[in-house]
């Protein structure tokens, strides 16, 4: 008996699980994959401009410098002024597109979770074929239409946009934690002498707070990165958002790469601390509706 | 129902009729209001553009745009469009950057997913890294790969050389045999983490007793993984193959700023061709009727993603 | 409190009639249950009166106002749901002072209104509390308090019993029941279970396939249901029913089975089964009615034990007989065996006939 038992026993002891080493190995190889560029970035931003552009590269740098974020951040400076304009310009540009992107979704989306009206699946189906369509096929009719509106090198003209090539993926993702809300929670409070709309309000707002978190945090991202649009719309310097403006900044002296690095750090900023910290609804808005719970 | 029968009969008569779909509307007129913003928003920057684009490229467009002077030519652009050498070149690249992209962002993402499945230290910091690439701009990424392609201080060429594979610094997006692979390599840096997400969210939906069961009856970990996890994968697999598709061959940033579709076209793909149309040599027309057949394409593949996407979802609508 | 009524009301999806043709008259402090299989429309109704859907087509009168085109919150009822329908978000105090704040009362008032219903249902401990913190039969408790504390004409409860486990809803039965001949409310409540409705209701509404089927009180409706989904709705275990051939013996009608015996029928009996639109008759009776010999007796009929179900009070034997099964309750001390021979004799005072064809029950002409 005792024989019979210890032989295995032994047998698991020796035995490794060959495909967690697979995993770990590649998660290795994926971590590095990810890490090496970032690091890089990070590291040529603290080069001099000289540093930077060597044969062999310093590996790590042998003065490193602030340099280059102070220039970026001091207003008082002409680089500095400008980056931060068009770090303004983002913030703003993002900001007003996730609040009119709430207040415009979520009765769409609550629409599309609760009522059973004609037209309701056509409209459903209309919602989400817009994310099928490249941004480049929308760019010139779009052109056209910002300038026959004055809105062309205005923030207006961006936010409009962004806010609609939003609004499919915000209802969707909306719809699907108002369908989590039992509707017998707003018939309870429909007949607790609530209207409609107060039912909506009081009761079915509080619950899908997270959902309502989760589709501001894509909202915000997407227009934070957001380029094809502000690099067609906007032309003068003052009005441009980060990832126009950097670029137009840095290409007149292409070979400032330390500076460009520290720029694309500092543009990274918000959107990856905001990722970090809102991380669960990030995750959740991004697997929704594509995997049913 | 056989029972009650003749009462049936009574009350079909008695029935007032208050039917039909007009009626209905006006009925639930309220209900369309909750719509009506995200609706006006969408038919003004949507219908409106997707109607004037199907206009626009059946004429030849002046490229000061003053599109009153635009002259009718028929399917003359589509002519030139489906002819023309540089197209065949452009489709063939838009078709390899898809593909390419698409297939070793779902390979790293699934190899990611099944190895981070398993709860260990550090997952969830481990997790959250790999996905930093997908949330950063793909305009910061494209700088930050630019400078580390750079053909004479990048640092990829620069290990190359200290680990001796060559010996002297590559150029990798100078060169048209090596720009389109290395613009991918890009592409799946940025992408393969939304994969991974994807599917870590699908292997919780793999139940544990199904695995438990299979490894009772004796199936080793490959077996596994074919017969259990995979089948329950294949709905999430096949979203995200979908998703994946969709947003390659849209993609226009990683190409543009990196590349602009040169050297000599050799990653020129479809959007950075139409753009370079429209907005590089100002002909509307022209870009309008090549985002049509664009459109035409991508509507097949949205039929398949919105079958995707909703499926079972018939059950929820009454 | 007041009187519901309702006339002819009629509720349509596409060209499925959920609710067809319902006319019935709560009247004042009455206790109302629907009952029916599910899908068979009463949790519709119940929201129709609610106003909770749109009517396709009747009228829905309260107290002696028309609300049939009027908002749920301007009907002046109570509803106590299924799941209770709790506000997770809010305590219980919030849950049960929202319908008054809804109603712009001053906080004083509501204080002292929840503060009454809390005490009336044992619930102040728990008023701090949110609804996830508490076991179902608390949430029962404060889903009811919510109700009450409004004072409303009627109380509509929709299957307010059945997520709770069998022990408690026992208990919350008599509650309720005592809760009712409190407060000599108006109550509608809706179940699928039909020993609640026995138990708990004045008057059962038994609807079936969106058609009201029988609406009497519970005791009429257990001793003369009028069809045969009524009759095997209604009691546990279910009414037995045989479906036999009548035949004429001068005079008198006997009913035949398959099998080759006769049962003839007394003089009443017989006068009921000559109404019928066939020869086709379903004899039906319930198992306390029914006689179980081990030998053959006059005015019996052969069968054979199918199985045999102690519980303790009592035995029920099903018994194979005339090509359907029958049960028979039995003194636990008598001993039946399965596939033992018996007999069944009928007690022609409380046996029911149905017509076969329409399956309506036959009555005297």
């Amino acid at each position: 008996m005792s024989m019979v038992s210890t032989a295995p026993s032994r047998r698991r002891r020796v035995k490794i699980d060959p495909w967690r080493w697979v995993g770990r190995i590649f998660l290795l190889f994926l971590l590095t994959f990810t890490v090496l560029p970032m690091l890089w970035m990070v590291l040529t931003s603290i080069k001099s401009q000289f540093a930077a552009m060597q044969y062999p590269p310093q590996w790590w740098p042998a003065e490193p410098t602030l340099q280059n974020y102070a220039k970026l951040l001091d207003p008082n400076g002409s680089t500095g002024q400008e980056f931060l304009r068009y770090f303004w310009n983002s913030f703003y540009v993002s900001m007003v597109t996730t609040i009119l992107g709430v207040i415009v979704a979520v009765p769409a989306a609550y629409a599309f979770s609760r009522f059973t009206f004609p037209g309701r699946t056509f409209l459903f189906f209309s919602v989400l074929l817009r994310n099928m369509f490249p941004s480049v096929v929308f760019l010139m009719p779009l052109f056209l239409l910002m300038r026959w509106m004055g809105l062309v090198n205005t923030h207006g003209s961006l936010i409009l946009t962004y806010l609609t090539f939003g609004l499919p993926l915000s209802i969707w993702l909306l719809k699907g934690f108002f369908d989590n809300i039992p509707i017998q929670l707003e018939q309870a409070a429909r007949i607790d002498g609530a209207t409609r709309f107060q039912a909506f309000f009081f009761i079915v707002m509080p619950l899908s707070t997270p959902g309502i978190i989760a589709t501001s945090i894509f909202s915000f991202i997407g227009a934070w990165n957001e380029y094809v649009y502000a690099y067609t719309f906007l032309s003068k310097q003052d009005s441009m958002t980060l990832p126009v403006g950097i670029q137009r900044f840095f290409t007149e002296f292409a070979t400032d790469w330390p500076g460009l690095m520290a720029a694309t750090f500092l543009m990274s900023v918000p959107v990856v601390v905001l990722f970090l910290v809102l991380q669960k609804y990030f995750v959740r808005a991004l697997t929704e509706g594509a995997v049913k719970h | 129902m056989s029972i009650a029968t003749e009462r049936e009969i009574a009350a079909r008569a008695k029935r007032p009729i208050r039917f039909g779909v007009l009626r209905q509307m006006v009925d639930r007129r309220s209900d369309y209001l909750y719509v009506l913003p995200a609706l006006i928003v969408m038919m003004i920057v949507i219908a409106y553009p997707i109607y004037y684009t199907i206009e626009l490229s059946f004429f030849n467009t002046p490229s000061n745009l003053q599109m009153k002077d635009k002259v009718f030519i028929g399917l003359d652009n589509y002519a030139r469009i489906l002819t023309s050498r540089s197209f065949r070149e452009v489709t063939m690249n838009t078709f390899i950057w898809t593909v390419a992209s698409t297939f070793f962002a779902f390979l790293l993402g699934l190899g990611a997913a099944l190895s981070l499945h398993r709860e260990f230290l550090g997952r969830g910091v481990l997790r959250a890294v790999l996905l930093i690439p997908y949330v950063v701009s793909a305009v910061a990424a494209s700088y930050v790969w630019k400078w580390l392609y750079h053909s004479d201080f990048g640092v990829i060429g620069a290990l190359a050389v200290q680990f001796g594979f060559t010996d002297r610094p590559i150029n990798f997006i100078d060169n048209i045999h090596t720009v389109l692979p290395s613009l991918i390599v890009v592409n799946i840096w940025k992408e393969f983490s939304f994969a991974m997400i994807m599917l870590m969210a699908g292997l919780q939906t793999v139940p544990d007793q199904l695995l438990r069961a299979a490894q009772v009856d004796g199936a080793n970990a490959w077996q596994r993984f074919w017969h259990v996890t995979f089948p329950h994968l294949k709905g999430v697999s096949m979203v995200t193959v979908l998703l994946l598709m969709v947003a390659n061959f849209n993609a226009f940033i990683i190409p543009w700023i990196m590349t602009s579709g040169g050297p000599a076209g050799a990653s020129d793909i479809w959007i950075t061709q139409i753009y370079t149309i429209a907005f590089g040599r100002q002909r509307y027309g022209l870009a309008s009727a090549y985002s049509v057949i664009l459109f035409i394409v991508m509507m097949t593949l949205g039929y398949f993603y919105v079958r995707a996407l909703t499926r079972g979802d018939d059950t929820r609508v009454k | 409190m007041a009187q519901v009524v309702l006339k002819e009301i009629v509720k349509q999806y596409g060209s499925l009639y959920a609710v067809n043709n319902v006319s019935l008259t709560v009247e004042d402090g009455e206790f109302v249950a629907l009952v029916g299989p599910s899908g068979c429309g009463k949790t519709t109704t119940l929201n129709l009166v609610a106003g909770l859907l749109p009517m396709t087509g009747g009228d829905v009168l309260i107290g002696d106002r028309n609300v049939t085109d009027l908002d749920p919150k301007d009907r002046d009822i109570a509803m106590v749901f299924q799941n209770y329908a709790l506000y997770p978000n809010k305590t219980v105090y919030k849950n049960l002072a929202f319908p008054l704040q809804m109603r712009k009362l001053s906080k004083a008032e509501i204080d002292t209104k929840v503060m009454d219903a809390a005490k009336v249902l044992d619930i102040v401990h728990l008023l701090q509390r949110k609804p996830r913190e508490l076991s179902g039969g608390q949430q029962q408790r404060v889903a009811l308090g919510r109700a009450l504390v409004r004072d409303p004409q009627v109380f509509l409860m929709d299957e307010p019993l059945s997520n709770l486990d069998a022990k408690l809803r026992v208990q919350m039965r008599t509650e309720l029941k005592r809760f009712h001949q409190d407060l000599k409310a108006t109550v509608i409540y809706v179940t699928h279970d039909q020993l609640e409705a026995v138990t708990m209701a004045d008057k059962m509404a038994v609807m079936s396939g969106g058609f009201l089927q029988q609406y009497d009180s519970p005791k009429n409706v257990f001793e003369h249901p009028v069809n045969m989904f009524v009759a095997s709705f209604v009691g546990s275990p279910a009414m037995s029913l045989i479906p036999l051939e009548a035949i004429n013996t001068g005079g008198k009608i006997a009913l035949s089975s398959s099998e080759g015996w006769q049962l003839p029928l007394s003089e009443a009996n017989s006068k009921k089964a000559q109404t019928a639109s066939t020869s086709k008759i379903v004899l039906g009776a319930r198992h306390s009615t029914l006689q179980l010999h081990k030998s053959k007796e006059s005015n019996s009929v052969p069968g054979r034990v199918y199985t045999v179900e102690p519980t303790g009070d009592v035995t029920f034997v099903q018994v194979f007989l005339g090509g359907a099964t029958v049960i028979v309750s039995l003194d636990p001390s008598v001993d039946v065996k399965s596939d033992q021979e018996v007999w069944i004799e009928f007690d022609q005072e409380r046996l029911h006939l149905f017509d076969g064809e329409t399956e309506m029950a036959l009555t005297d002409p």
